[in-house]
């Protein structure tokens, strides 16, 4: 039916776009065809799911052009390959450079420590040759891989890592020393390795536990920050630096709340105070008043911040991930009133003169035509109207045409 | 070759760009490629409208407004009736966008 004659001319746009695109993506540095046909894949499932493409329409179009069918094979692999690469030059690495690099090792351990997130296989691999680096550089490792990416992105955790490599790479010279004790240590040092360093030294148990508890006040920054000092007696170590941090932030969260509300600049401060009193008040409500200064400092900047973290977090750690999970639902209610007594001001401000019929409009109809005309012409009441080159999105169907004529009564 | 935005907001032309804005903001597309896609997409859209499709269709129903603004005729009908040679649809709302096609030519 019509949908048909629609499903095909949308194919062949979406061919021609991707035809007359390829250019700028092969050539000039561009990012090559995976991510062309990658685009063209989303685009066809996105229409697909639309209902503006049937399927078995789709699915002969993609098998005539190449890149139709390994498009969503590319969406998995894209991923894949990245973890693929990581690991595979690992393996490799680690066999045949070790004996070569292995004479020159101690000041590349330290090296090596200070990229664990990404790298740090790699480097300990290249030191291996000797068997205590093997077992040294595990133990180095294991630790710090929970925390990676948390750690290395944030900046207070930076300085605690820092001081770890150097650590680690006192350990490794000692190791050198005793090449023939290592091999008592071998399998145990790689699991247990943070008990038996503290045995040997004193300084490394507080640097791995430094770790893991950096690793979750690192991540939540934004959040936690300002959990810790709120309920500052469970845990007074991390509140230290993380909790000055957070105040800063809050009130640079405050100044631009304040700015963007308009003529609410007072309501919002008063606000944002009464919710800082709120956390203060509740140490229980912890992971509830953070949101709060999150949703409050939202507007836009934090935002991107906030998006970062959690993509961080998503990667590296899933437990993080559950308890920010838990603490925005308890939030969101008391949110929700601060909100609304900030936005509905402005939005009620630009929307009375102009928008109100559009809305409406948008809201309620989704039928939308787009087209060029000819000719509008008005006699009395009567409007005559030539339409030419149209789409047209009416009842959830996706209508072409190449001539209308359109008679109206105003 | 002059081309109208205009197309981006159909239904095609929002899962173009929806695509797009995916792929940017994962990193996997720079947005300057991003708008070449959508200009092309806007070129691709009024060439195929122009070749492929033939079918007319009659619009009648009642004017609830009317504005001609940037050489951009809207109209808002009111139980609006669309006839084509495959169909007829009654829609209680709908909002007509019209661009300047002498815009093209010229």
């Amino acid at each position: 039916m019509a949908t048909s004659s629609t499903s095909n001319v949308y194919i062949h746009v979406i061919e021609d776009v991707i035809n007359k695109v390829r250019d700028e993506f092969v050539n000039n540095g561009g990012p090559g065809e995976s991510v062309l046909s990658e685009l063209q894949g989303l685009w066809e499932m996105k229409m697909m799911q639309a209902g503006a493409i049937l399927g078995p329409i789709d699915r002969s179009a993609a098998a005539k052009s190449a890149p139709g069918g390994p498009n969503p094979v590319h969406d998995l692999n894209v991923p894949y390959e990245g973890t693929e690469e990581y690991e595979t030059p690992t393996a490799d690495m680690l066999f045949p450079p070790t004996p070569l690099q292995t004479p020159m090792p101690t000041p590349l351990p330290g090296m090596a420590q200070t990229p664990l997130p990404g790298t740090a296989q790699t480097p300990g691999t290249a030191q291996t040759p000797s068997d205590s680096f093997l077992f040294n550089i595990p133990t180095g490792g294991t630790p710090i891989t929970p925390n990676e990416y948390s750690s290395g992105n944030d900046n207070g955790s930076v300085p605690d890592v820092k001081p770890g490599p150097g650590r680690p790479s006192q350990f490794m010279q000692p190791p050198q020393t005793l090449v023939n004790q290592r091999p008592r240590l071998d399998v145990n040092v790689a699991y247990v390795e943070n008990r038996e360093e503290g045995d040997r030294g004193g300084s490394q148990q507080p640097a791995t536990q430094d770790f893991f508890l950096m690793g979750g006040g690192k991540r939540k920054r934004d959040e936690f920050p300002s959990q810790y000092p709120n309920g500052g007696g469970y845990i007074p170590q991390q509140d230290g630096a993380s909790g000055s941090i957070s105040d800063e932030v809050k009130v640079g969260f405050g100044n631009s709340a304040l700015s963007l509300g308009n003529s609410a600049t007072s309501g919002a401060g008063t606000s944002i105070r009464e919710g800082r009193l709120f956390s203060n008040a509740s140490q229980l409500d912890g992971p509830i008043a953070d949101p709060y200064d999150d949703e409050l400092s939202t507007p836009s900047i934090y935002n991107y911040q906030g998006a970062a973290n959690e993509d961080y977090n998503i990667v590296n750690t899933p437990a993080t991930n559950e308890i920010q999970a838990a603490t925005p639902a308890a939030a969101i209610p008391n949110d929700i009133p601060d909100d609304d007594d900030d936005e509905p001001l402005n939005e009620d401000d630009d929307d009375d003169e102009l928008d109100d019929v559009e809305q409406g409009e948008d809201l309620n109809t989704s039928h939308l035509v787009l087209a060029q005309f000819d000719k509008v012409t008005r006699t009395k009441s009567r409007w005559k109207c030539t339409l030419k080159d149209g789409v047209m999105h009416i009842n959830n169907k996706d209508i072409l045409f190449n001539k209308a004529t359109g008679e109206f009564e105003f | 070759m002059a081309t109208f935005e205009l197309y981006r907001r159909s239904t095609i032309g929002m899962c173009l760009t929806e695509t797009l804005d995916e792929m940017v903001s994962n990193g996997i597309l720079s947005p300057e490629l991003a708008i070449q896609v959508l200009v092309q997409f806007d070129k691709s859209m009024t060439e195929a409208l122009e070749t492929q499709v033939k079918s007319k269709v009659s619009i009648k129903g009642h004017l609830h407004t009317y504005r001609f603004c940037d050489n951009v005729w809207t109209f808002i009908l009111q139980d609006a009736v669309f006839k084509s040679d495959e169909c007829q649809e009654n829609v209680s709302r709908v909002k007509i966008v019209a661009c300047d096609s002498k815009l093209l030519t010229q």
